[in-house]
Formats: structure tokens, C-alpha cells, sequence
């Protein structure tokens, strides 16, 4: 959002998936608990719908952080999205790394659509931890 | 290396002549000492200029792609990397097994002419060959030698196959895998592995900055062979025209990430890079992380498998926070 990095305030891209995260995120709303605003949900059918490439592409179009939100591994409810996504986001985050990119950037996670609680905490969590790292200029456009 | 052009021009003379091929794809001397490129032969006659000389280095495989798939049964000349990337486009189910007839060559490595220019009066050098672990360099005053381990391609260096994995006839006798092969292999990409996250960032700014997005790298390479590509695509337009760090650094993402347990280490997109960047510290990178987190896998062995990311295990670790 803001680049000045006095009251940076992080855009969050989160991923989440159809049947668990974003029902999770929905309980998270129905029990009132608040999590940080910074964050946008976009909603996949599974987080193996996820193509890495919308992951940079979000970097580049601003986000200073994204998250990929999934069932948790056995729960996909199309049988193995999740599996896939295990493997291809467990490549896809040592290769961001390997390239200089702070690991924190770029999470994935699993949060069933029972666990509001933890929903809300991971996007403080997440939220916190890229407020602390400033902007992402990396894989940001320039123009 | 002069024997053994002359035993590739007489199996693609009869090949040819006996109709048992329409065509034959080798590689031919051109104009200058250090160019062998690939050459694509019709007729029992043209086979006269088919050559296997330090040079030939060039990748024939991905031409077939090129091909009329009309066109009968194309006869193949492979080395080790490229009798894998034969492998690599069966498993993508790009080529049929039945249309090619593979001549099998066993390469115990290819000559760098950047090396040679540096050791030898680049503008004296007539032809160069190998002689057993010799290299010979012929000059227009006369002749050198030295030792032929000391001007081979980095990527013949680390080559865990120089002979071929699959093939219908081999030219001759198969050929050791080079000494320490196996500690030279990794030790790039671990050495870039060590740097702080920031002096690694300011490393890959600098290769990569200097990329023109020529796309050579993914033309050349074996493991991108889709038939409509990402990066050419204009709706949506995933690659942004840019002169642009973060579309550079896009593109060497997605394309690394594209060829994920499919890459062979032929190396090819290192060798043809115009900018000269290291590209197969990225994708060796890959190769070992999938090993560590997967189980070791090589790809462009067995077209049979199913690579590393089109697979699963319910067990599988995962290499970010699964909390």
C-alpha cells in the first residue's frame, strides 16, 4: 500500500480455498473476531488451483505479502488438490528464497473451515511479520 | 573423432539408401572451426557432410518438434543429453517412439571454444579434434596438444550420462562417467546457497538483470515443449514487455518452476544464454530440493514415471509451515 515506511501499512494477498479456508475465514467473521484489514481473500476452488504464476503476479501488481490457504492434507474435497499444492508451493518457496526473496513473503497454510481462531491469527501473524520487513520491492513493478 | 564421423556418415548413408529413414538429423561442419550445427540430411549422398567433432554439441532432439509429423521415420543422432531429452519429450507423449530410429553415441564431453580461444592464437586455429584424452588444436604455423579435460563444456563436466539411455543402435564402445562428477554437480548452486539472503538477492539482481528476454533459454531447452507457451500468451498477458527487474525475475520464476523434475541438466540454456547467466544454478537448485523433499528422482531415464510435481504422496513433507 503506502511505500513510505512510516506507517507501512502490508497488502495481503490470501488465496483461500473454497471449502475449507474461505469457510474459514466466513467463521472467523460469523464469531465476530477481527483480523487485520490489510488482507484481500481471493477465493480458488482448491489451492491446487493455485498457478505459481498468480503468486508473482501478485508481487508484482503490489502485494507485500501473499498467502495460499488450503484444507488440510486428506481433506481436499476434489481428493489431491492439496497434495499437489504441497509440492509445487514447497519448490516454489525454497526457489524464492534461493533468489533473495524473504521467506516470510510467502506462506502457505492449511485452515480448515472449523478453525475461524486460526485463521484470524494467521493473517495477524502474517500481516506483522511483512510490517516488520517494509515494503516488497523486489518483485514489485516499477511502473 | 575422425573415425568416428566416418562410421556416422556410413550407418546414415545406409540407413538412407536402405529407405529404412526419410531423413537423419546429425550435425555438420560450418564455415567456422568452433560451428557444428545441426544438420538435417535426405539423401545417402548429403550424408557425406554429417561430422562428429568437439563441436557438435547442439541438442538435434527438439527439432523433431519442428517436423512435419506427416513425414515417416526420422533417423536420430544422440548423445547421452540428448538421448534423455528423447525421453523427456515421450513422457510430455510430443513425439512417438515408433518414428524415430535412434543412432546411439557414446560423448565423453563436448569442447568449450571460449576455452580454447583463451589458451590458444584464436585467429591461427585451423581445426580443432579430439584424439583419445587429447585435444588438437591445428594451427596455420603448425599443431598443439593438450590435455582434452581442460576445455570441456561446464555441462559435460558435471554429466552423470554420457551414454546413451535410449537408442535403437550404438555407433561404438560405451564411455566411463567422468571422474568426481558427482561432487562438482551441486557445488555451484551450494555455494550460492550460502550467501546471506540479501548478498543472494543482490547476486541473482546482477545475472539476472542482465537478461535481454531473448527467450533462447526456453527455445533450446528439451523440458519446454508446450505447444502454445505462458510467456507468449496475450490474454492473459502473464509476462509483462517491460524492461523491468520484477518481469525479469518473473519470467526466470515461472520458466524454472515450468521445467521443476522435468529438467535433465543438459544444460543447454546455460550454453546458449547471450548474457551468460548461470541458469543452471536455478534449475539445479530445483533438483535438489525435489530430491530432499521427494526422494532422489532424474529425470529423462524412464518416459514411463510420472515426474516429481505431477505426483503425490500422502506422507510428503512440506517445506513451509504446516501448523
Amino acid at each position: 500500500m503506502s511505500v513510505t515506511q512510516e506507517g507501512f501499512e502490508p497488502l495481503i494477498v490470501a488465496f483461500c480455498c473454497n471449502w475449507c479456508s474461505y469457510a474459514g475465514a466466513d467463521l472467523a467473521g460469523t464469531s465476530r473476531l477481527s483480523y487485520p484489514p490489510n488482507v484481500r481473500v481471493i477465493r480458488v476452488p482448491c489451492s491446487g488451483r493455485v498457478n505459481p504464476s498468480f503468486i508473482v503476479r501478485a508481487f508484482q501488481r503490489g502485494a507485500d505479502g501473499v498467502l495460499v490457504a488450503g484444507c488440510h492434507p486428506g481433506d481436499c474435497h476434489y481428493h489431491s488438490g492439496n497434495y499437489h499444492a504441497r509440492r509445487r508451493f514447497t519448490v516454489l518457496k525454497q526457489l524464492l528464497e534461493y533468489l533473495g526473496i524473504e521467506p516470510e513473503r510467502f506462506q502457505v497454510r492449511w485452515i480448515s473451515g472449523s478453525e475461524g481462531a486460526k485463521f484470524a491469527s494467521v493473517m495477524d501473524d502474517l500481516t506483522e511479520n511483512v510490517r516488520k520487513l517494509g515494503p516488497n520491492r523486489k518483485l514489485r513493478d516499477a511502473r | 573423432m575422425r573415425a568416428a564421423s566416418e562410421k556416422m556418415r556410413q550407418v546414415a548413408a545406409e540407413a538412407l539408401a536402405e529407405q529404412q529413414v526419410t531423413a537423419v538429423l546429425g550435425w555438420r561442419k560450418k564455415d567456422f572451426w568452433w560451428q557444428s550445427p545441426v544438420a538435417f540430411v535426405e539423401t545417402a549422398a548429403a550424408a557425406e557432410q554429417l561430422t562428429f567433432d568437439p563441436f557438435s554439441v547442439y541438442n538435434p532432439v527438439k527439432y523433431l518438434l519442428e517436423e512435419d509429423s506427416a513425414r515417416a521415420k526420422i533417423g536420430v543422432f544422440v548423445k547421452g543429453c540428448d538421448s534423455r531429452a528423447v525421453n523427456r519429450l515421450l513422457q510430455d507423449k510430443r513425439l512417438e517412439r515408433e518414428r524415430v530410429l535412434l543412432f546411439g553415441l557414446p560423448c565423453s564431453g563436448k569442447a568449450d571454444p571460449a576455452k580454447i580461444r583463451a589458451a590458444f592464437p584464436a585467429k591461427k586455429i585451423q581445426e580443432v579434434v579430439f584424439e583419445g584424452e587429447e585435444l588438437v588444436v591445428l594451427l596455420t604455423d603448425g599443431e598443439e596438444r593438450a590435455p582434452a579435460s581442460d576445455f570441456l563444456l561446464e555441462k559435460c563436466l558435471t554429466c552423470r550420462h554420457p551414454n546413451p539411455v535410449v537408442y535403437d543402435q550404438l555407433l561404438w564402445e560405451q564411455v566411463p562417467v567422468r571422474a568426481g562428477v558427482d561432487e562438482r554437480r551441486f557445488a555451484r548452486v551450494k555455494k550460492v546457497g550460502q550467501k546471506e539472503p540479501e548478498e543472494r538477492y543482490a547476486y541473482w539482481a546482477n545475472q539476472l538483470g542482465r537478461c535481454i528476454r531473448c527467450f533462447a533459454c526456453r527455445n533450446v531447452c528439451p523440458a519446454c515443449n508446450c505447444r502454445s507457451c505462458v510467456f507468449d500468451q496475450a490474454e492473459p498477458r502473464w509476462l509483462g514487455k517491460a524492461n523491468d527487474m520484477a518481469d525479469t525475475l518473473n519470467y526466470h520464476i515461472i520458466r524454472a518452476f515450468h521445467v521443476a523434475g522435468r529438467c535433465f541438466e543438459c544444460g543447454e540454456c546455460e550454453r546458449i544464454c547471450p548474457s551468460g547467466i548461470p541458469l543452471q544454478e536455478i534449475n539445479r537448485r530445483l533438483i535438489m530440493d525435489i530430491d530432499k523433499y521427494f526422494g532422489p528422482y532424474e529425470a529423462g531415464l524412464d518416459p514411463g514415471d510420472s515426474p516429481p510435481l505431477g505426483t503425490y504422496r500422502g506422507e510428503d513433507p512440506a517445506g513451509f509451515d504446516e501448523s
